[in-house]
């Protein structure tokens, strides 16, 4: 028995190299490449190894106002995103798993298939809604960084609100009955009882908001124009590369560092995205 | 007036309100124009009715992009879900201690914003630069055409799709498998049963749920992926990567017909709803059987 | 009397800067400057060469009293047919934006006319190309004006050294910096002796990079070749004539230069000949002076060897694939007569010198007198590299899709309908036959309106 497990180890281990060596492939070329100059890469000599390594492309991006107002905003945006997704889910799921009233059954199941719409079908008439908006009210929308902030949650608080439905199903009613019993409001429930249990829940549904904020990409294109409007990826693509001009160095670079926020909030939080992650979805 | 503020459906659906106003005004509404757009001709001044679906049924790039799409679709989720959970049942197999680090590699893929992670993949497959043709040739094999010749494109397209996805499929597995009660496998073990047995019935049948949802979610994420082959082969060549949302995105804006454009995209939304209804019944289903 | 003040009084309203009343009394003459301004220009790749543009812009803005804020909309994702594509239909954006080559065609009936515009520039600046005006005119109107920055041709940018070795072509001395062209050998310098030159190169490693792709360096390349055949797959009346001899003359032809090109052409994109040039792996590609630019930054001793010089001669004459870049007003713009002014300004000759040679000799100017800066005679290394790049008499500007109805040509061009006809008898193996009768089914589907 004991051989047995071990040789399912060391078969692990070697198939998890393997499959390492397949997914850190690109992010290590895209490290390497990174530290290149522009002259070395247009060479071509050894796309593994670096000959004259620099961090110019990395200086010249920290130093870049355009970039870092990139930064901004794509942190901006995924910050607010996350804030409204969880202010939105929240309570919707609560509701939606706790309360009936009429079409929520529907509403449950259904608010999933809002994915099947998809962003490159929507921009035509959104871009209409924020005229007549600004027509209306004088709030402009387009190409301003904060419609973002209106338009993600449209990603973002679908499958939240699902997961957390999930997750608040799993919490046994008689907790809820006995707090009602002592003469709680539903709000109280809500905030003194769900959200501490469920709090695994919510952070895998905070990190899912903030990694889609931050990784959008049609959405921006469409919406923002302005240099100082545009979020990373979209930024990034724009301004590193014109016409037919594509400068290597730095889109590797402008890529890692933008992926690093990302990056980061897993390291730290990546136990609780799994754990929220799947009860959410078995009990669901 | 109070008691119906007080009730309990009226505070839900208060609660549930902002999930409905986003979902109406954002998601709804524009998809309705959109269904209205795609019934207008080409200049968008007099309605055609179902003329544009028809113009596009006598289409053969829209056959072609419609198998495309599917195929893409379908084996790229096969693919995803199969790597996850192989890759699940390696790392469950490893020592509790180390699983942290090794679940942080594998997760990098997934965390790399899709659109840029493209780019460097377009790099490593580019005709001049291509760093794998590159060491092809070094060891001696013959470079690969891989964004010029059909079959290659789609096998690099549907290869960074599986690059970007399998990490959510791993890590959703993983846990679920860390719920599978470790003494139904010793039970098993006792009995005599090798791993191809506990596998097919114990494990697969406590995830069975599991793997419906994420195969679904991944399916309607994947039919409509729009960035990797946008950046990767913007369709080409020769239309033979085209997925509707690319296709879509070439004859609405490119060519300056937005109700075609619509119509392509309305034309995701059966085929989709079809799927996900079928996997949703089943899974409520078992909901209720379990 | 009294009409006239209420609509004064009505367009004072709209215009929302107070300064709009010192505006109106500086302006005597023509129209009444004054108000903001939102202009949308081209996003130049070239560094520093949309500050050109700015200052230009600010100078005027500062004269007229007019608030202007400029965006520089890349072409990059498609993001200037994005943002042409929802202002158009939203009614709402910007006041001026650049319009690639089919885009004021396509949205005339919601452009401005600018017809008082050109009158004037043709006066200054000399006539355009047939070209522009089957762009630019519709109905018998102007609807936009050519734009300097980001117009460019696409003419054979090749290797000196490569050239002359293997296929025994001496380009500096066919085309020579600061004069005209040797006659014999530009006379000779036709199709054939394209693919005669392709061969060779071929042969000794360093083959010719044509894209085959569906972007515009593609297009663009297929374009001229096709027009120099007098090859037209639509004709001007509108009727399909792709199954026409100059068409399978062409595709016979492209059956031969295929197989000396590099195989993963069909997956070129914009940047693809560029990186092909620029790596040394190449000696001739069909590009504007981005890769030379680029190569003297990156890799010197390849950029020293370049020389831009005009396409070859077919059977209808000498055709330069042209990409032109036009200014339109939108009819939903409330100051248009702002716009108007600052439209007559940087298309003065000095503005179009300023912003040429910041573009260091990338962008070419519509009109004929304003072809002759010292720009593209003193660009280098190699001096004189780029004395050739500018139109001269004799030869054809084309465009892919000419002489299409403009709606209908786009199709052509945007679904690349050229590369894909070669691509799928070369490489899809396809008769010439087959294909051109794929061609004309997918012709017959644009002609929707």
């Amino acid at each position: 028995m004991k051989e047995d497990r071990r040789r399912a180890m060391i078969w692990s281990y070697v198939f998890l190299c393997i499959f390492v060596v397949f997914f850190l492939t690109p992010p290590a070329y895209m490290l390497i490449t990174s530290l290149k100059t522009n002259a070395e890469i247009s060479a071509a000599v050894a796309p593994w190894w670096i000959f004259a390594p620099t961090l110019d492309n990395y200086v010249e991006l920290l130093t870049s106002p355009t970039y870092l107002t990139f930064f901004r905003n794509s942190a901006l945006v995924s910050v607010l995103v996350v804030l409204i997704t969880m202010a939105v889910s929240i309570p919707a799921a609560f509701a939606l798993s706790r309360m009936k009233f009429w079409g929520s059954a529907t509403l449950a199941t259904g608010v999933f298939l809002t994915y099947l719409i998809p962003e490159t079908l929507l921009f035509i008439p959104l871009f209409k809604i924020f005229v007549f908006v600004h027509e209306t009210t004088g709030i402009q929308l387009i190409n301003r960084w904060w419609v973002l902030v209106v338009l993600y949650p449209t990603l973002t608080v679908p499958f939240a609100t699902w997961i957390m439905i999930g997750y608040f199903s799993s919490i046994p009613k008689e907790l809820d009955e006995a707090a009602l019993i002592d003469g709680a409001g539903y709000l109280q429930i809500l905030i003194k009882i769900f959200i501490p249990v469920a709090l695994p829940g919510i952070i895998a549904a905070t990190i899912f908001a903030f990694t889609v904020s931050w990784a959008q990409f049609l959405y921006p294109l469409a919406f923002t124009t302005s240099t100082d409007q545009l979020v990373l990826p979209v930024g990034i693509i724009t301004t590193l590369i014109k016409g037919d001009v594509f400068t290597w160095g730095q889109i590797m670079s402008g890529t890692l560092l933008g992926a690093a926020p990302p990056l980061v909030i897993y390291a730290f939080l990546m136990d609780y995205y799994i754990a929220g992650l799947t009860a959410g979805a078995t009990k669901g | 007036m109070k008691k119906f503020l007080r009730r309990k459906s009226t505070i839900a659906f208060a609660m549930a309100l902002p999930l409905i106003l986003i979902i109406v005004l954002l998601v709804l509404y524009p998809a309705l124009y959109s269904i209205h757009m795609a019934t207008l001709n080409k200049s968008m001044e007099h309605f055609v009715g179902l003329e544009n679906f028809a113009f596009l049924f006598t289409r053969e790039t829209f056959w072609m992009v419609v198998r495309q799409s599917v195929v893409f679709a379908v084996s790229a989720v096969v693919f995803k879900a199969l790597i996850g959970f192989c890759v699940a049942h390696f790392v469950h197999n490893i020592p509790v201690k180390g699983q942290r680090k090794w679940r942080g590699m594998l997760l990098v893929p997934w965390v790399i914003p899709p659109a840029m992670s493209t780019l460097v993949w377009l790099w490593l497959f580019d005709p001049s630069y291509s760093a794998f043709n590159w060491t092809f040739e070094h060891i001696g094999m013959a470079p690969v055409n891989w964004l010029g010749s059909p079959n290659w494109a789609r096998f690099a397209v549907i290869l960074v799709n599986v690059w970007v996805g399998a990490p959510f499929f791993m890590i959703m597995y993983l846990a679920a498998l860390k719920s599978v009660p470790e003494q139904l496998y010793e039970a098993a073990a006792i009995d005599g049963a090798n791993w191809w047995q506990k596998l097919w019935y114990i494990t697969l049948p406590m995830m069975r749920n599991i793997i419906a949802i994420t195969v679904l979610f991944s399916l309607i994420v994947t039919f409509a992926n729009f960035d990797i082959v946008r950046v990767l082969t913007s369709g080409g060549p020769v239309d033979q990567t085209h997925v509707f949302a690319t296709w879509a995105f070439k004859v609405g804006i490119e060519g300056s017909d937005l109700p075609l454009g619509a119509a392509v995209s309305l034309f995701m939304f059966p085929i989709l709803a079809v799927a996900a209804i079928f996997i949703l019944r089943d899974i409520s289903r078992r909901g209720t059987e379990t | 009397m009294v009409t006239r003040k209420f609509t004064r009084r009505r367009f004072l309203k709209t215009t929302a800067a107070a300064s709009a009343a010192v505006g109106l009394t500086s302006y005597v003459r023509t129209s009444h400057a004054a108000g903001k301004l939102e202009l949308g220009f081209w996003d130049h790749w070239v560094p520093g060469a949309n500050d050109v543009l700015t200052k230009l812009c600010n100078e005027w803005a500062a004269k007229e009293k007019v608030e202007i804020k400029i965006d520089y909309i890349p072409s990059q994702g498609q993001k200037n047919l994005l943002t042409i594509a929802a202002e158009a239909q939203a009614k709402a954006g910007h006041d001026m934006l650049a319009l690639p080559t089919w885009w004021p065609a396509d949205k005339a009936k919601d452009l401005e006319p600018v017809d008082d515009v050109m009158k004037v520039l043709f006066a200054n600046n000399g006539a355009v190309s047939p070209l522009i005006e089957y762009l630019g005119r519709v109905e018998g109107r102007w609807i936009a004006i050519p734009a300097t920055p980001g117009s460019q041709i696409k003419g054979p940018c090749g290797r000196i050294d490569l050239l002359k070795q293997h296929a025994g072509l001496d380009v500096s001395k066919m085309y020579p910096a600061g004069a005209a062209p040797d006659n014999a050998l530009s006379e000779s310098w036709t199709w054939d002796a394209f693919l005669a030159a392709a061969e060779k190169c071929h042969k000794a490693g360093v083959p010719f990079g044509i894209g085959l792709g569906q972007t515009a360096d593609s297009v663009d390349s297929m374009g001229a070749l096709f027009g120099s055949f007098g090859a037209e797959l639509i004709d001007a009346k509108g009727n399909i004539t792709v199954k026409s001899d100059a068409v399978k003359q062409v595709l016979e032809y492209m059956k031969k230069l295929v197989p000396v090109l590099p195989p993963d052409v069909f997956a070129w994109d914009d940047a693809s000949n560029n990186k092909w040039l620029i790596s040394g792996k190449g000696a001739l590609i069909m590009n504007p002076p981005s890769a030379w630019a680029v190569a003297k930054r990156d890799n010197p001793k390849v950029a020293e060897q370049l020389w831009t010089f005009p396409a070859p001669r077919g059977p209808k004459g000498r055709f330069q694939p042209y990409l032109p870049y036009f200014w339109g007003i939108w009819k939903f713009s409330q100051n248009k007569a702002a716009a108007k002014s600052l439209m007559h300004h940087i298309s003065e000759r000095s503005a179009v010198e300023k912003m040429v040679a910041a573009s260091q000799g990338y962008d070419i100017p519509a009109f004929a007198k304003l072809n002759d800066f010292k720009t593209w005679a003193d660009e280098g290394p190699p001096k004189g590299t780029l004395y050739h790049y500018p139109p001269k008499p004799g030869q054809i500007l084309s465009i892919a899709g000419f002489p299409a109805p403009p709606k209908i040509a786009a199709q052509i061009y945007t679904q690349a309908i050229m590369t894909k006809l070669v691509a799928k008898c070369t490489q899809g193996g396809e008769s010439i036959d087959k294909a051109i009768g794929w061609a004309a089914s997918e012709l017959q589907g644009f002609m929707r309106v």
